[in-house]
């Protein structure tokens, strides 16, 4: 018995008098208990699918052609009266962001109980009783206290608990999970992966599981597609894809992204962009052919069909045979960094804050960042990771000059710059600099590039001209790989990669000796993300700055840092070369980080830590 | 209309515009316009009813009121009034509450908490009494009108502004500009101050609208400008002891104190819509 199957799926979006392809010759079909992964870089249509699942298309969006069958009956062409009656109880969702997928005005009780009264009590029973019921279900403790609290006082992780635990409440027959784990830790993301898979083999679920991570979908899907601009490119048993990807995009996904165990390698920079829904129309061949490796002459002459090439196993690419051809560039030759270790210090580094007092908490100093030491040398490159809140931004926060430490001791070049006063500052602007985490916020939208990246040229004392200005401009747009006119250009007419890069040469307008980069690739699809760590270690070869490197992505950390700090609830836990931190982890909680990824090896068990120490209810 | 700046296409920009222009002609022009003169009295004429009703005047194509004075000169030399306080108001209101409002959204802490007890102590008065209690102090006359408006209504940008600040100088890109070494001055006015500017001209042309009505009330009161200079709110109060015989003589000031204030607050609309991050299309992508 299939549950959902769907046939020559086309979607277009209308705009004018054009029609632009968003999604096209979409076949698939799940059985209960099956998961399939949906993989793709952000604007291949893997979002459209859910969309187009609960016909909840944004305006100007249409099924153009195909079916979409839910347990037999169309859900395109079906009474809107029935397909209500679906959504929520046999078909459920898991949203995205935990946060927003939570009414922030009603408590949960309250949005469980309109929940169960929804899909239906069994007779005599109280909503109450089955909430708890569903709660210990995804081992959500102290369900009872749980029922009076609003979504902004839990956690991430346990605001998406519940969301699963209403998700499943109904037993539904399907399910999607929009990267359910994106905007969640590592260690959450392992212990909500495994929930979602108990659950779904529980109830013989089947489940479609997007994703951008092509190695987390190897590990709980048993079915994989791979989409490019919309139109699938590979499909395929999980693992066979994983181990043996036949389409080269799947390939460069999966050599674009760092390793966590093994021997190092290089990634694989896929060049430019997906194409945009405006251009796709006008791609005679392959999709594909523009960044692919392998492309031949005859690849832009026809759309490849989805041809077979092993039992159950599909690509859209002629030359399939090739692909194995496709290996990851060499790494860089390893450097050495021998020259002043301890460029910039910190001895003992503490900002505590004032919380409020009360008699029961008589010492109401809460230490974001407590007692870390820490070195930088020149060149070196030094990771830190750890969850949200273990301080790792705090401390960059510290070391920039943004805050001021309230213990503890910094020293830049030998200078103490503790104090960050008026002089200290100045002489911390010439030596380090910021890259901050999130581009949208970190460029002015009413500034052009030009004037963005040359910002540093503006400030107090400094008067450059208008000429010199847009000569380093240019110059700066060149070593990050921007063209020249994007100088004109406002950052909303950017990417996001491409505003992460303006973000990055704003930092290097100074020359400082050392960027502090927080979190500046998460959030980018893998290919961005390759694009700009070689961008990184291009620039310390021209440059020789040193970086501190913050990032919650281990295996980032991994190929980018030759020393790593694991920080946990404000504190260095554990310290040393990277390559040794990660082949013998000794302190519990670098072990239980380094466990939360998905191993490389698709054949390896994949046993995250499923320890509950995050989730007592605060 | 591809060359026109984005907010000049709004439809309710242009209307706003277009109503606030004919005012402004009338202003400029009142006393090549008015067939008039406001305040020559014609004491043989007196109530004359407007120029389609029966034994009316062509000198006075509105008729005249109580004392024989042409009500359309009178509108006209009136908008001269409601205009110059309603330029002249808002701005200085919207000088004094956007400083106050980036420097307490800017410096926070004491600084903040100062100036939002010092809007809070303002706002607790209620702005009519408050403006007439100033009126009684400074004296009739258009400077002090114009005083009295932005003295009570600079809190109303101070809030507002103050708001839109706080949530800028979160932005990632005011902590860079201060890692570049931008001075406090710097970083207000080439960073945040682009930002609020779009609230801070959409209040401003809410404010006019605003500023036409205070004065209006001052007038009716006769707290405003002298006895010798047309308002639309003296008007008003000339003309209800005649409400039955001539009604037009109400009506035609109310009409010309609604035609302003519509004009300044749908092009307040307007602008909202079409400046207001939030909406805007480049914004979203």
């Amino acid at each position: 018995m299939t549950i959902l199957a769907a046939r020559n799926l086309c979607v277009d979006s209308f705009g004018g008098n054009e029609s632009f392809p968003v999604l096209s010759d979409l076949n698939f079909t799940l059985v209960p208990g099956m998961i399939l992964g949906l993989v793709g870089e952000s604007g291949a249509g893997k979002s459209m699918i859910g969309r187009t699942i609960s016909q909840f298309l944004p305006s100007g969006f249409a099924v153009t052609k195909g079916t979409l069958e839910f347990a037999g009956e169309d859900l395109v062409a079906m009474a809107s009266e029935r397909r209500r009656n679906l959504l929520g109880r046999d078909i459920a969702f898991i949203p995205q962001e935990p946060l927003s997928g939570l009414n922030p005005v009603l408590t949960v009780g309250q949005q469980m109980r309109e929940h169960l009264l929804r899909i239906g009590l069994a007779p005599g029973e109280h909503w109450r009783q089955r909430a708890l019921a569903e709660f210990e279900a995804v081992h959500l403790p102290h369900g009872a206290a749980l029922l009076g609290k609003y979504p902004h006082q839990l956690s991430g992780g346990m605001c998406q608990r519940i969301l699963i635990a209403m998700a499943f409440a109904s037993r539904p027959r399907l399910l999607i999970a929009d990267e359910p784990t994106t905007a969640l830790d590592v260690t959450i993301q392992a212990r909500i992966v495994k929930l979602i898979a108990e659950m779904q083999k529980r109830d013989g679920t089947a489940v479609i599981f997007i994703t951008h991570d092509l190695r987390l979908a190897s590990q709980i899907s048993d079915e994989i597609m791979v989409l490019y601009a919309g139109r699938p490119a590979e499909r395929g048993p999980a693992k066979q894809l994983f181990s043996a990807p036949a389409h080269p995009y799947t390939r460069c996904l999966q050599l674009a992204n760092p390793t966590i165990s093994g021997e190092r390698r290089g990634l694989y920079i896929l060049p430019e962009r997906m194409p945009g829904l405006r251009v796709l129309k006008d791609i005679t061949g392959c999709r594909f052919a523009s960044r692919c490796p392998n492309a031949v002459a005859a690849c832009t002459e026809a759309e490849p069909p989805l041809a077979e090439i092993a039992p159950d196993h599909i690509a859209a690419c002629i030359r399939t045979e090739k692909t194995p051809e496709i290996v990851p560039p060499p790494l860089a030759p390893a450097r050495n960094v021998e020259t002043a270790k301890n460029y910039l210090q910190g001895e003992k580094l503490t900002k505590a804050y004032t919380v409020a007092w009360s008699p029961f908490n008589r010492n109401p100093k809460f230490r974001a960042v407590n007692g870390v030491d820490f070195t930088l040398g020149e060149g070196e490159f030094v990771g830190i990771v750890g969850e949200s809140g273990s301080g790792k931004s705090s401390l960059a926060r510290l070391v920039v000059g943004l805050d001021t430490a309230t213990e503890g001791r910094l020293t830049l070049a030998g200078r103490d710059i503790t104090a960050n006063g008026s002089s200290e500052k100045a002489y911390r602007r010439d030596h380090i600099q910021m890259v901050f985490q999130d581009p949208q916020s970190a460029l002015n939208p009413r500034r052009q590039v030009g004037s963005i990246v040359t910002q540093a040229n503006e400030a107090s004392g400094l008067h450059a001209s208008k000429r010199e200005r847009m000569d380093r401009a240019a110059e700066l747009l060149a070593e990050i790989g921007l063209p020249p006119d994007a100088a004109m250009r406002f950052p909303s007419q950017l990417s996001g990669g491409q505003k992460q890069r303006v973000n990055i040469a704003r930092a290097l307008c100074s020359v400082p000796r050392i960027l502090v980069a927080d979190e500046i690739v998460s959030g980018l699809d893998v290919s961005v993300q390759a694009q700009l760590l070689d961008l990184l270690l291009k620039l310390r070869d021209e440059h020789g700055f040193s970086m501190m490197f913050i990032s919650h992505d281990l295996s980032v950390v991994r190929y980018l840092c030759d020393r790593v700090l694991v920080m946990y609830r404000g504190e260095v836990v554990e310290s040393g070369a990277t390559e040794t931190v990660f082949a013998n982890p000794q302190h519990p909680y670098t072990q239980s980080l380094l466990a939360s990824v998905p191993p490389d090896d698709v054949q390896a068990e994949w046993s995250p830590v499923l320890t509950e120490t995050g989730y007592q209810v605060e | 209309m591809k060359h026109l700046p984005l907010w000049l296409r709004s439809g309710r920009v242009q209307t706003g515009l277009v109503i606030i222009a004919i005012l402004a002609v009338c202003a400029i022009f009142a006393p090549w316009i008015a067939p008039n003169d406001p305040n020559e009295q014609n004491l043989l004429s007196i109530l004359t009813p407007p120029a389609w009703a029966d034994g009316s005047d062509a000198m006075f194509p509105l008729g005249t009121d109580s004392l024989g004075r042409c009500i359309l000169s009178r509108l006209i030399f009136g908008t001269r009034v409601a205009l110059t306080v309603a330029f002249i108001a808002s701005f200085g209101a919207m000088i004094i509450g956007a400083i106050l409002a980036h420097i307490a959204g800017y410096f926070g802490g004491w600084v903040d908490w100062l100036i939002g007890r010092v809007v809070e102590i303002w706002l607790s008065f209620p702005p009519v009494i408050l403006s007439l209690i100033l009126m009684v102090g400074l004296g009739t006359g258009i400077r002090n009108v114009i005083l009295a408006i932005v003295l009570v209504d600079w809190t109303r940008f101070c809030r507002v502004l103050r708001s839109e600040v706080l949530v800028l100088r979160r932005r990632d890109y005011v902590a860079a500009a201060q890692l570049v070494g931008f001075s406090h001055w710097r970083t207000i006015t080439r960073e945040i101050l682009p930002g609020t500017l779009p609230l801070l001209i959409t209040l401003m042309s809410l404010e006019m609208g605003v500023a036409v009505i205070v004065e209006a009330i001052l007038s009716f009161v006769g707290m405003s400008v002298g006895a010798d200079t047309p308002a639309w709110g003296q008007m008003i109060a000339d003309a209800r002891q005649n409400i039955y015989e001539a009604p037009l003589n109400l009506l035609c000031p109310v009409f010309a104190i609604f035609f302003a204030v519509f004009g300044f607050n749908i092009l307040g609309d307007g602008l909202r819509r079409s400046l207001d991050t939030r909406l805007t299309q480049t914004e979203r992508t």
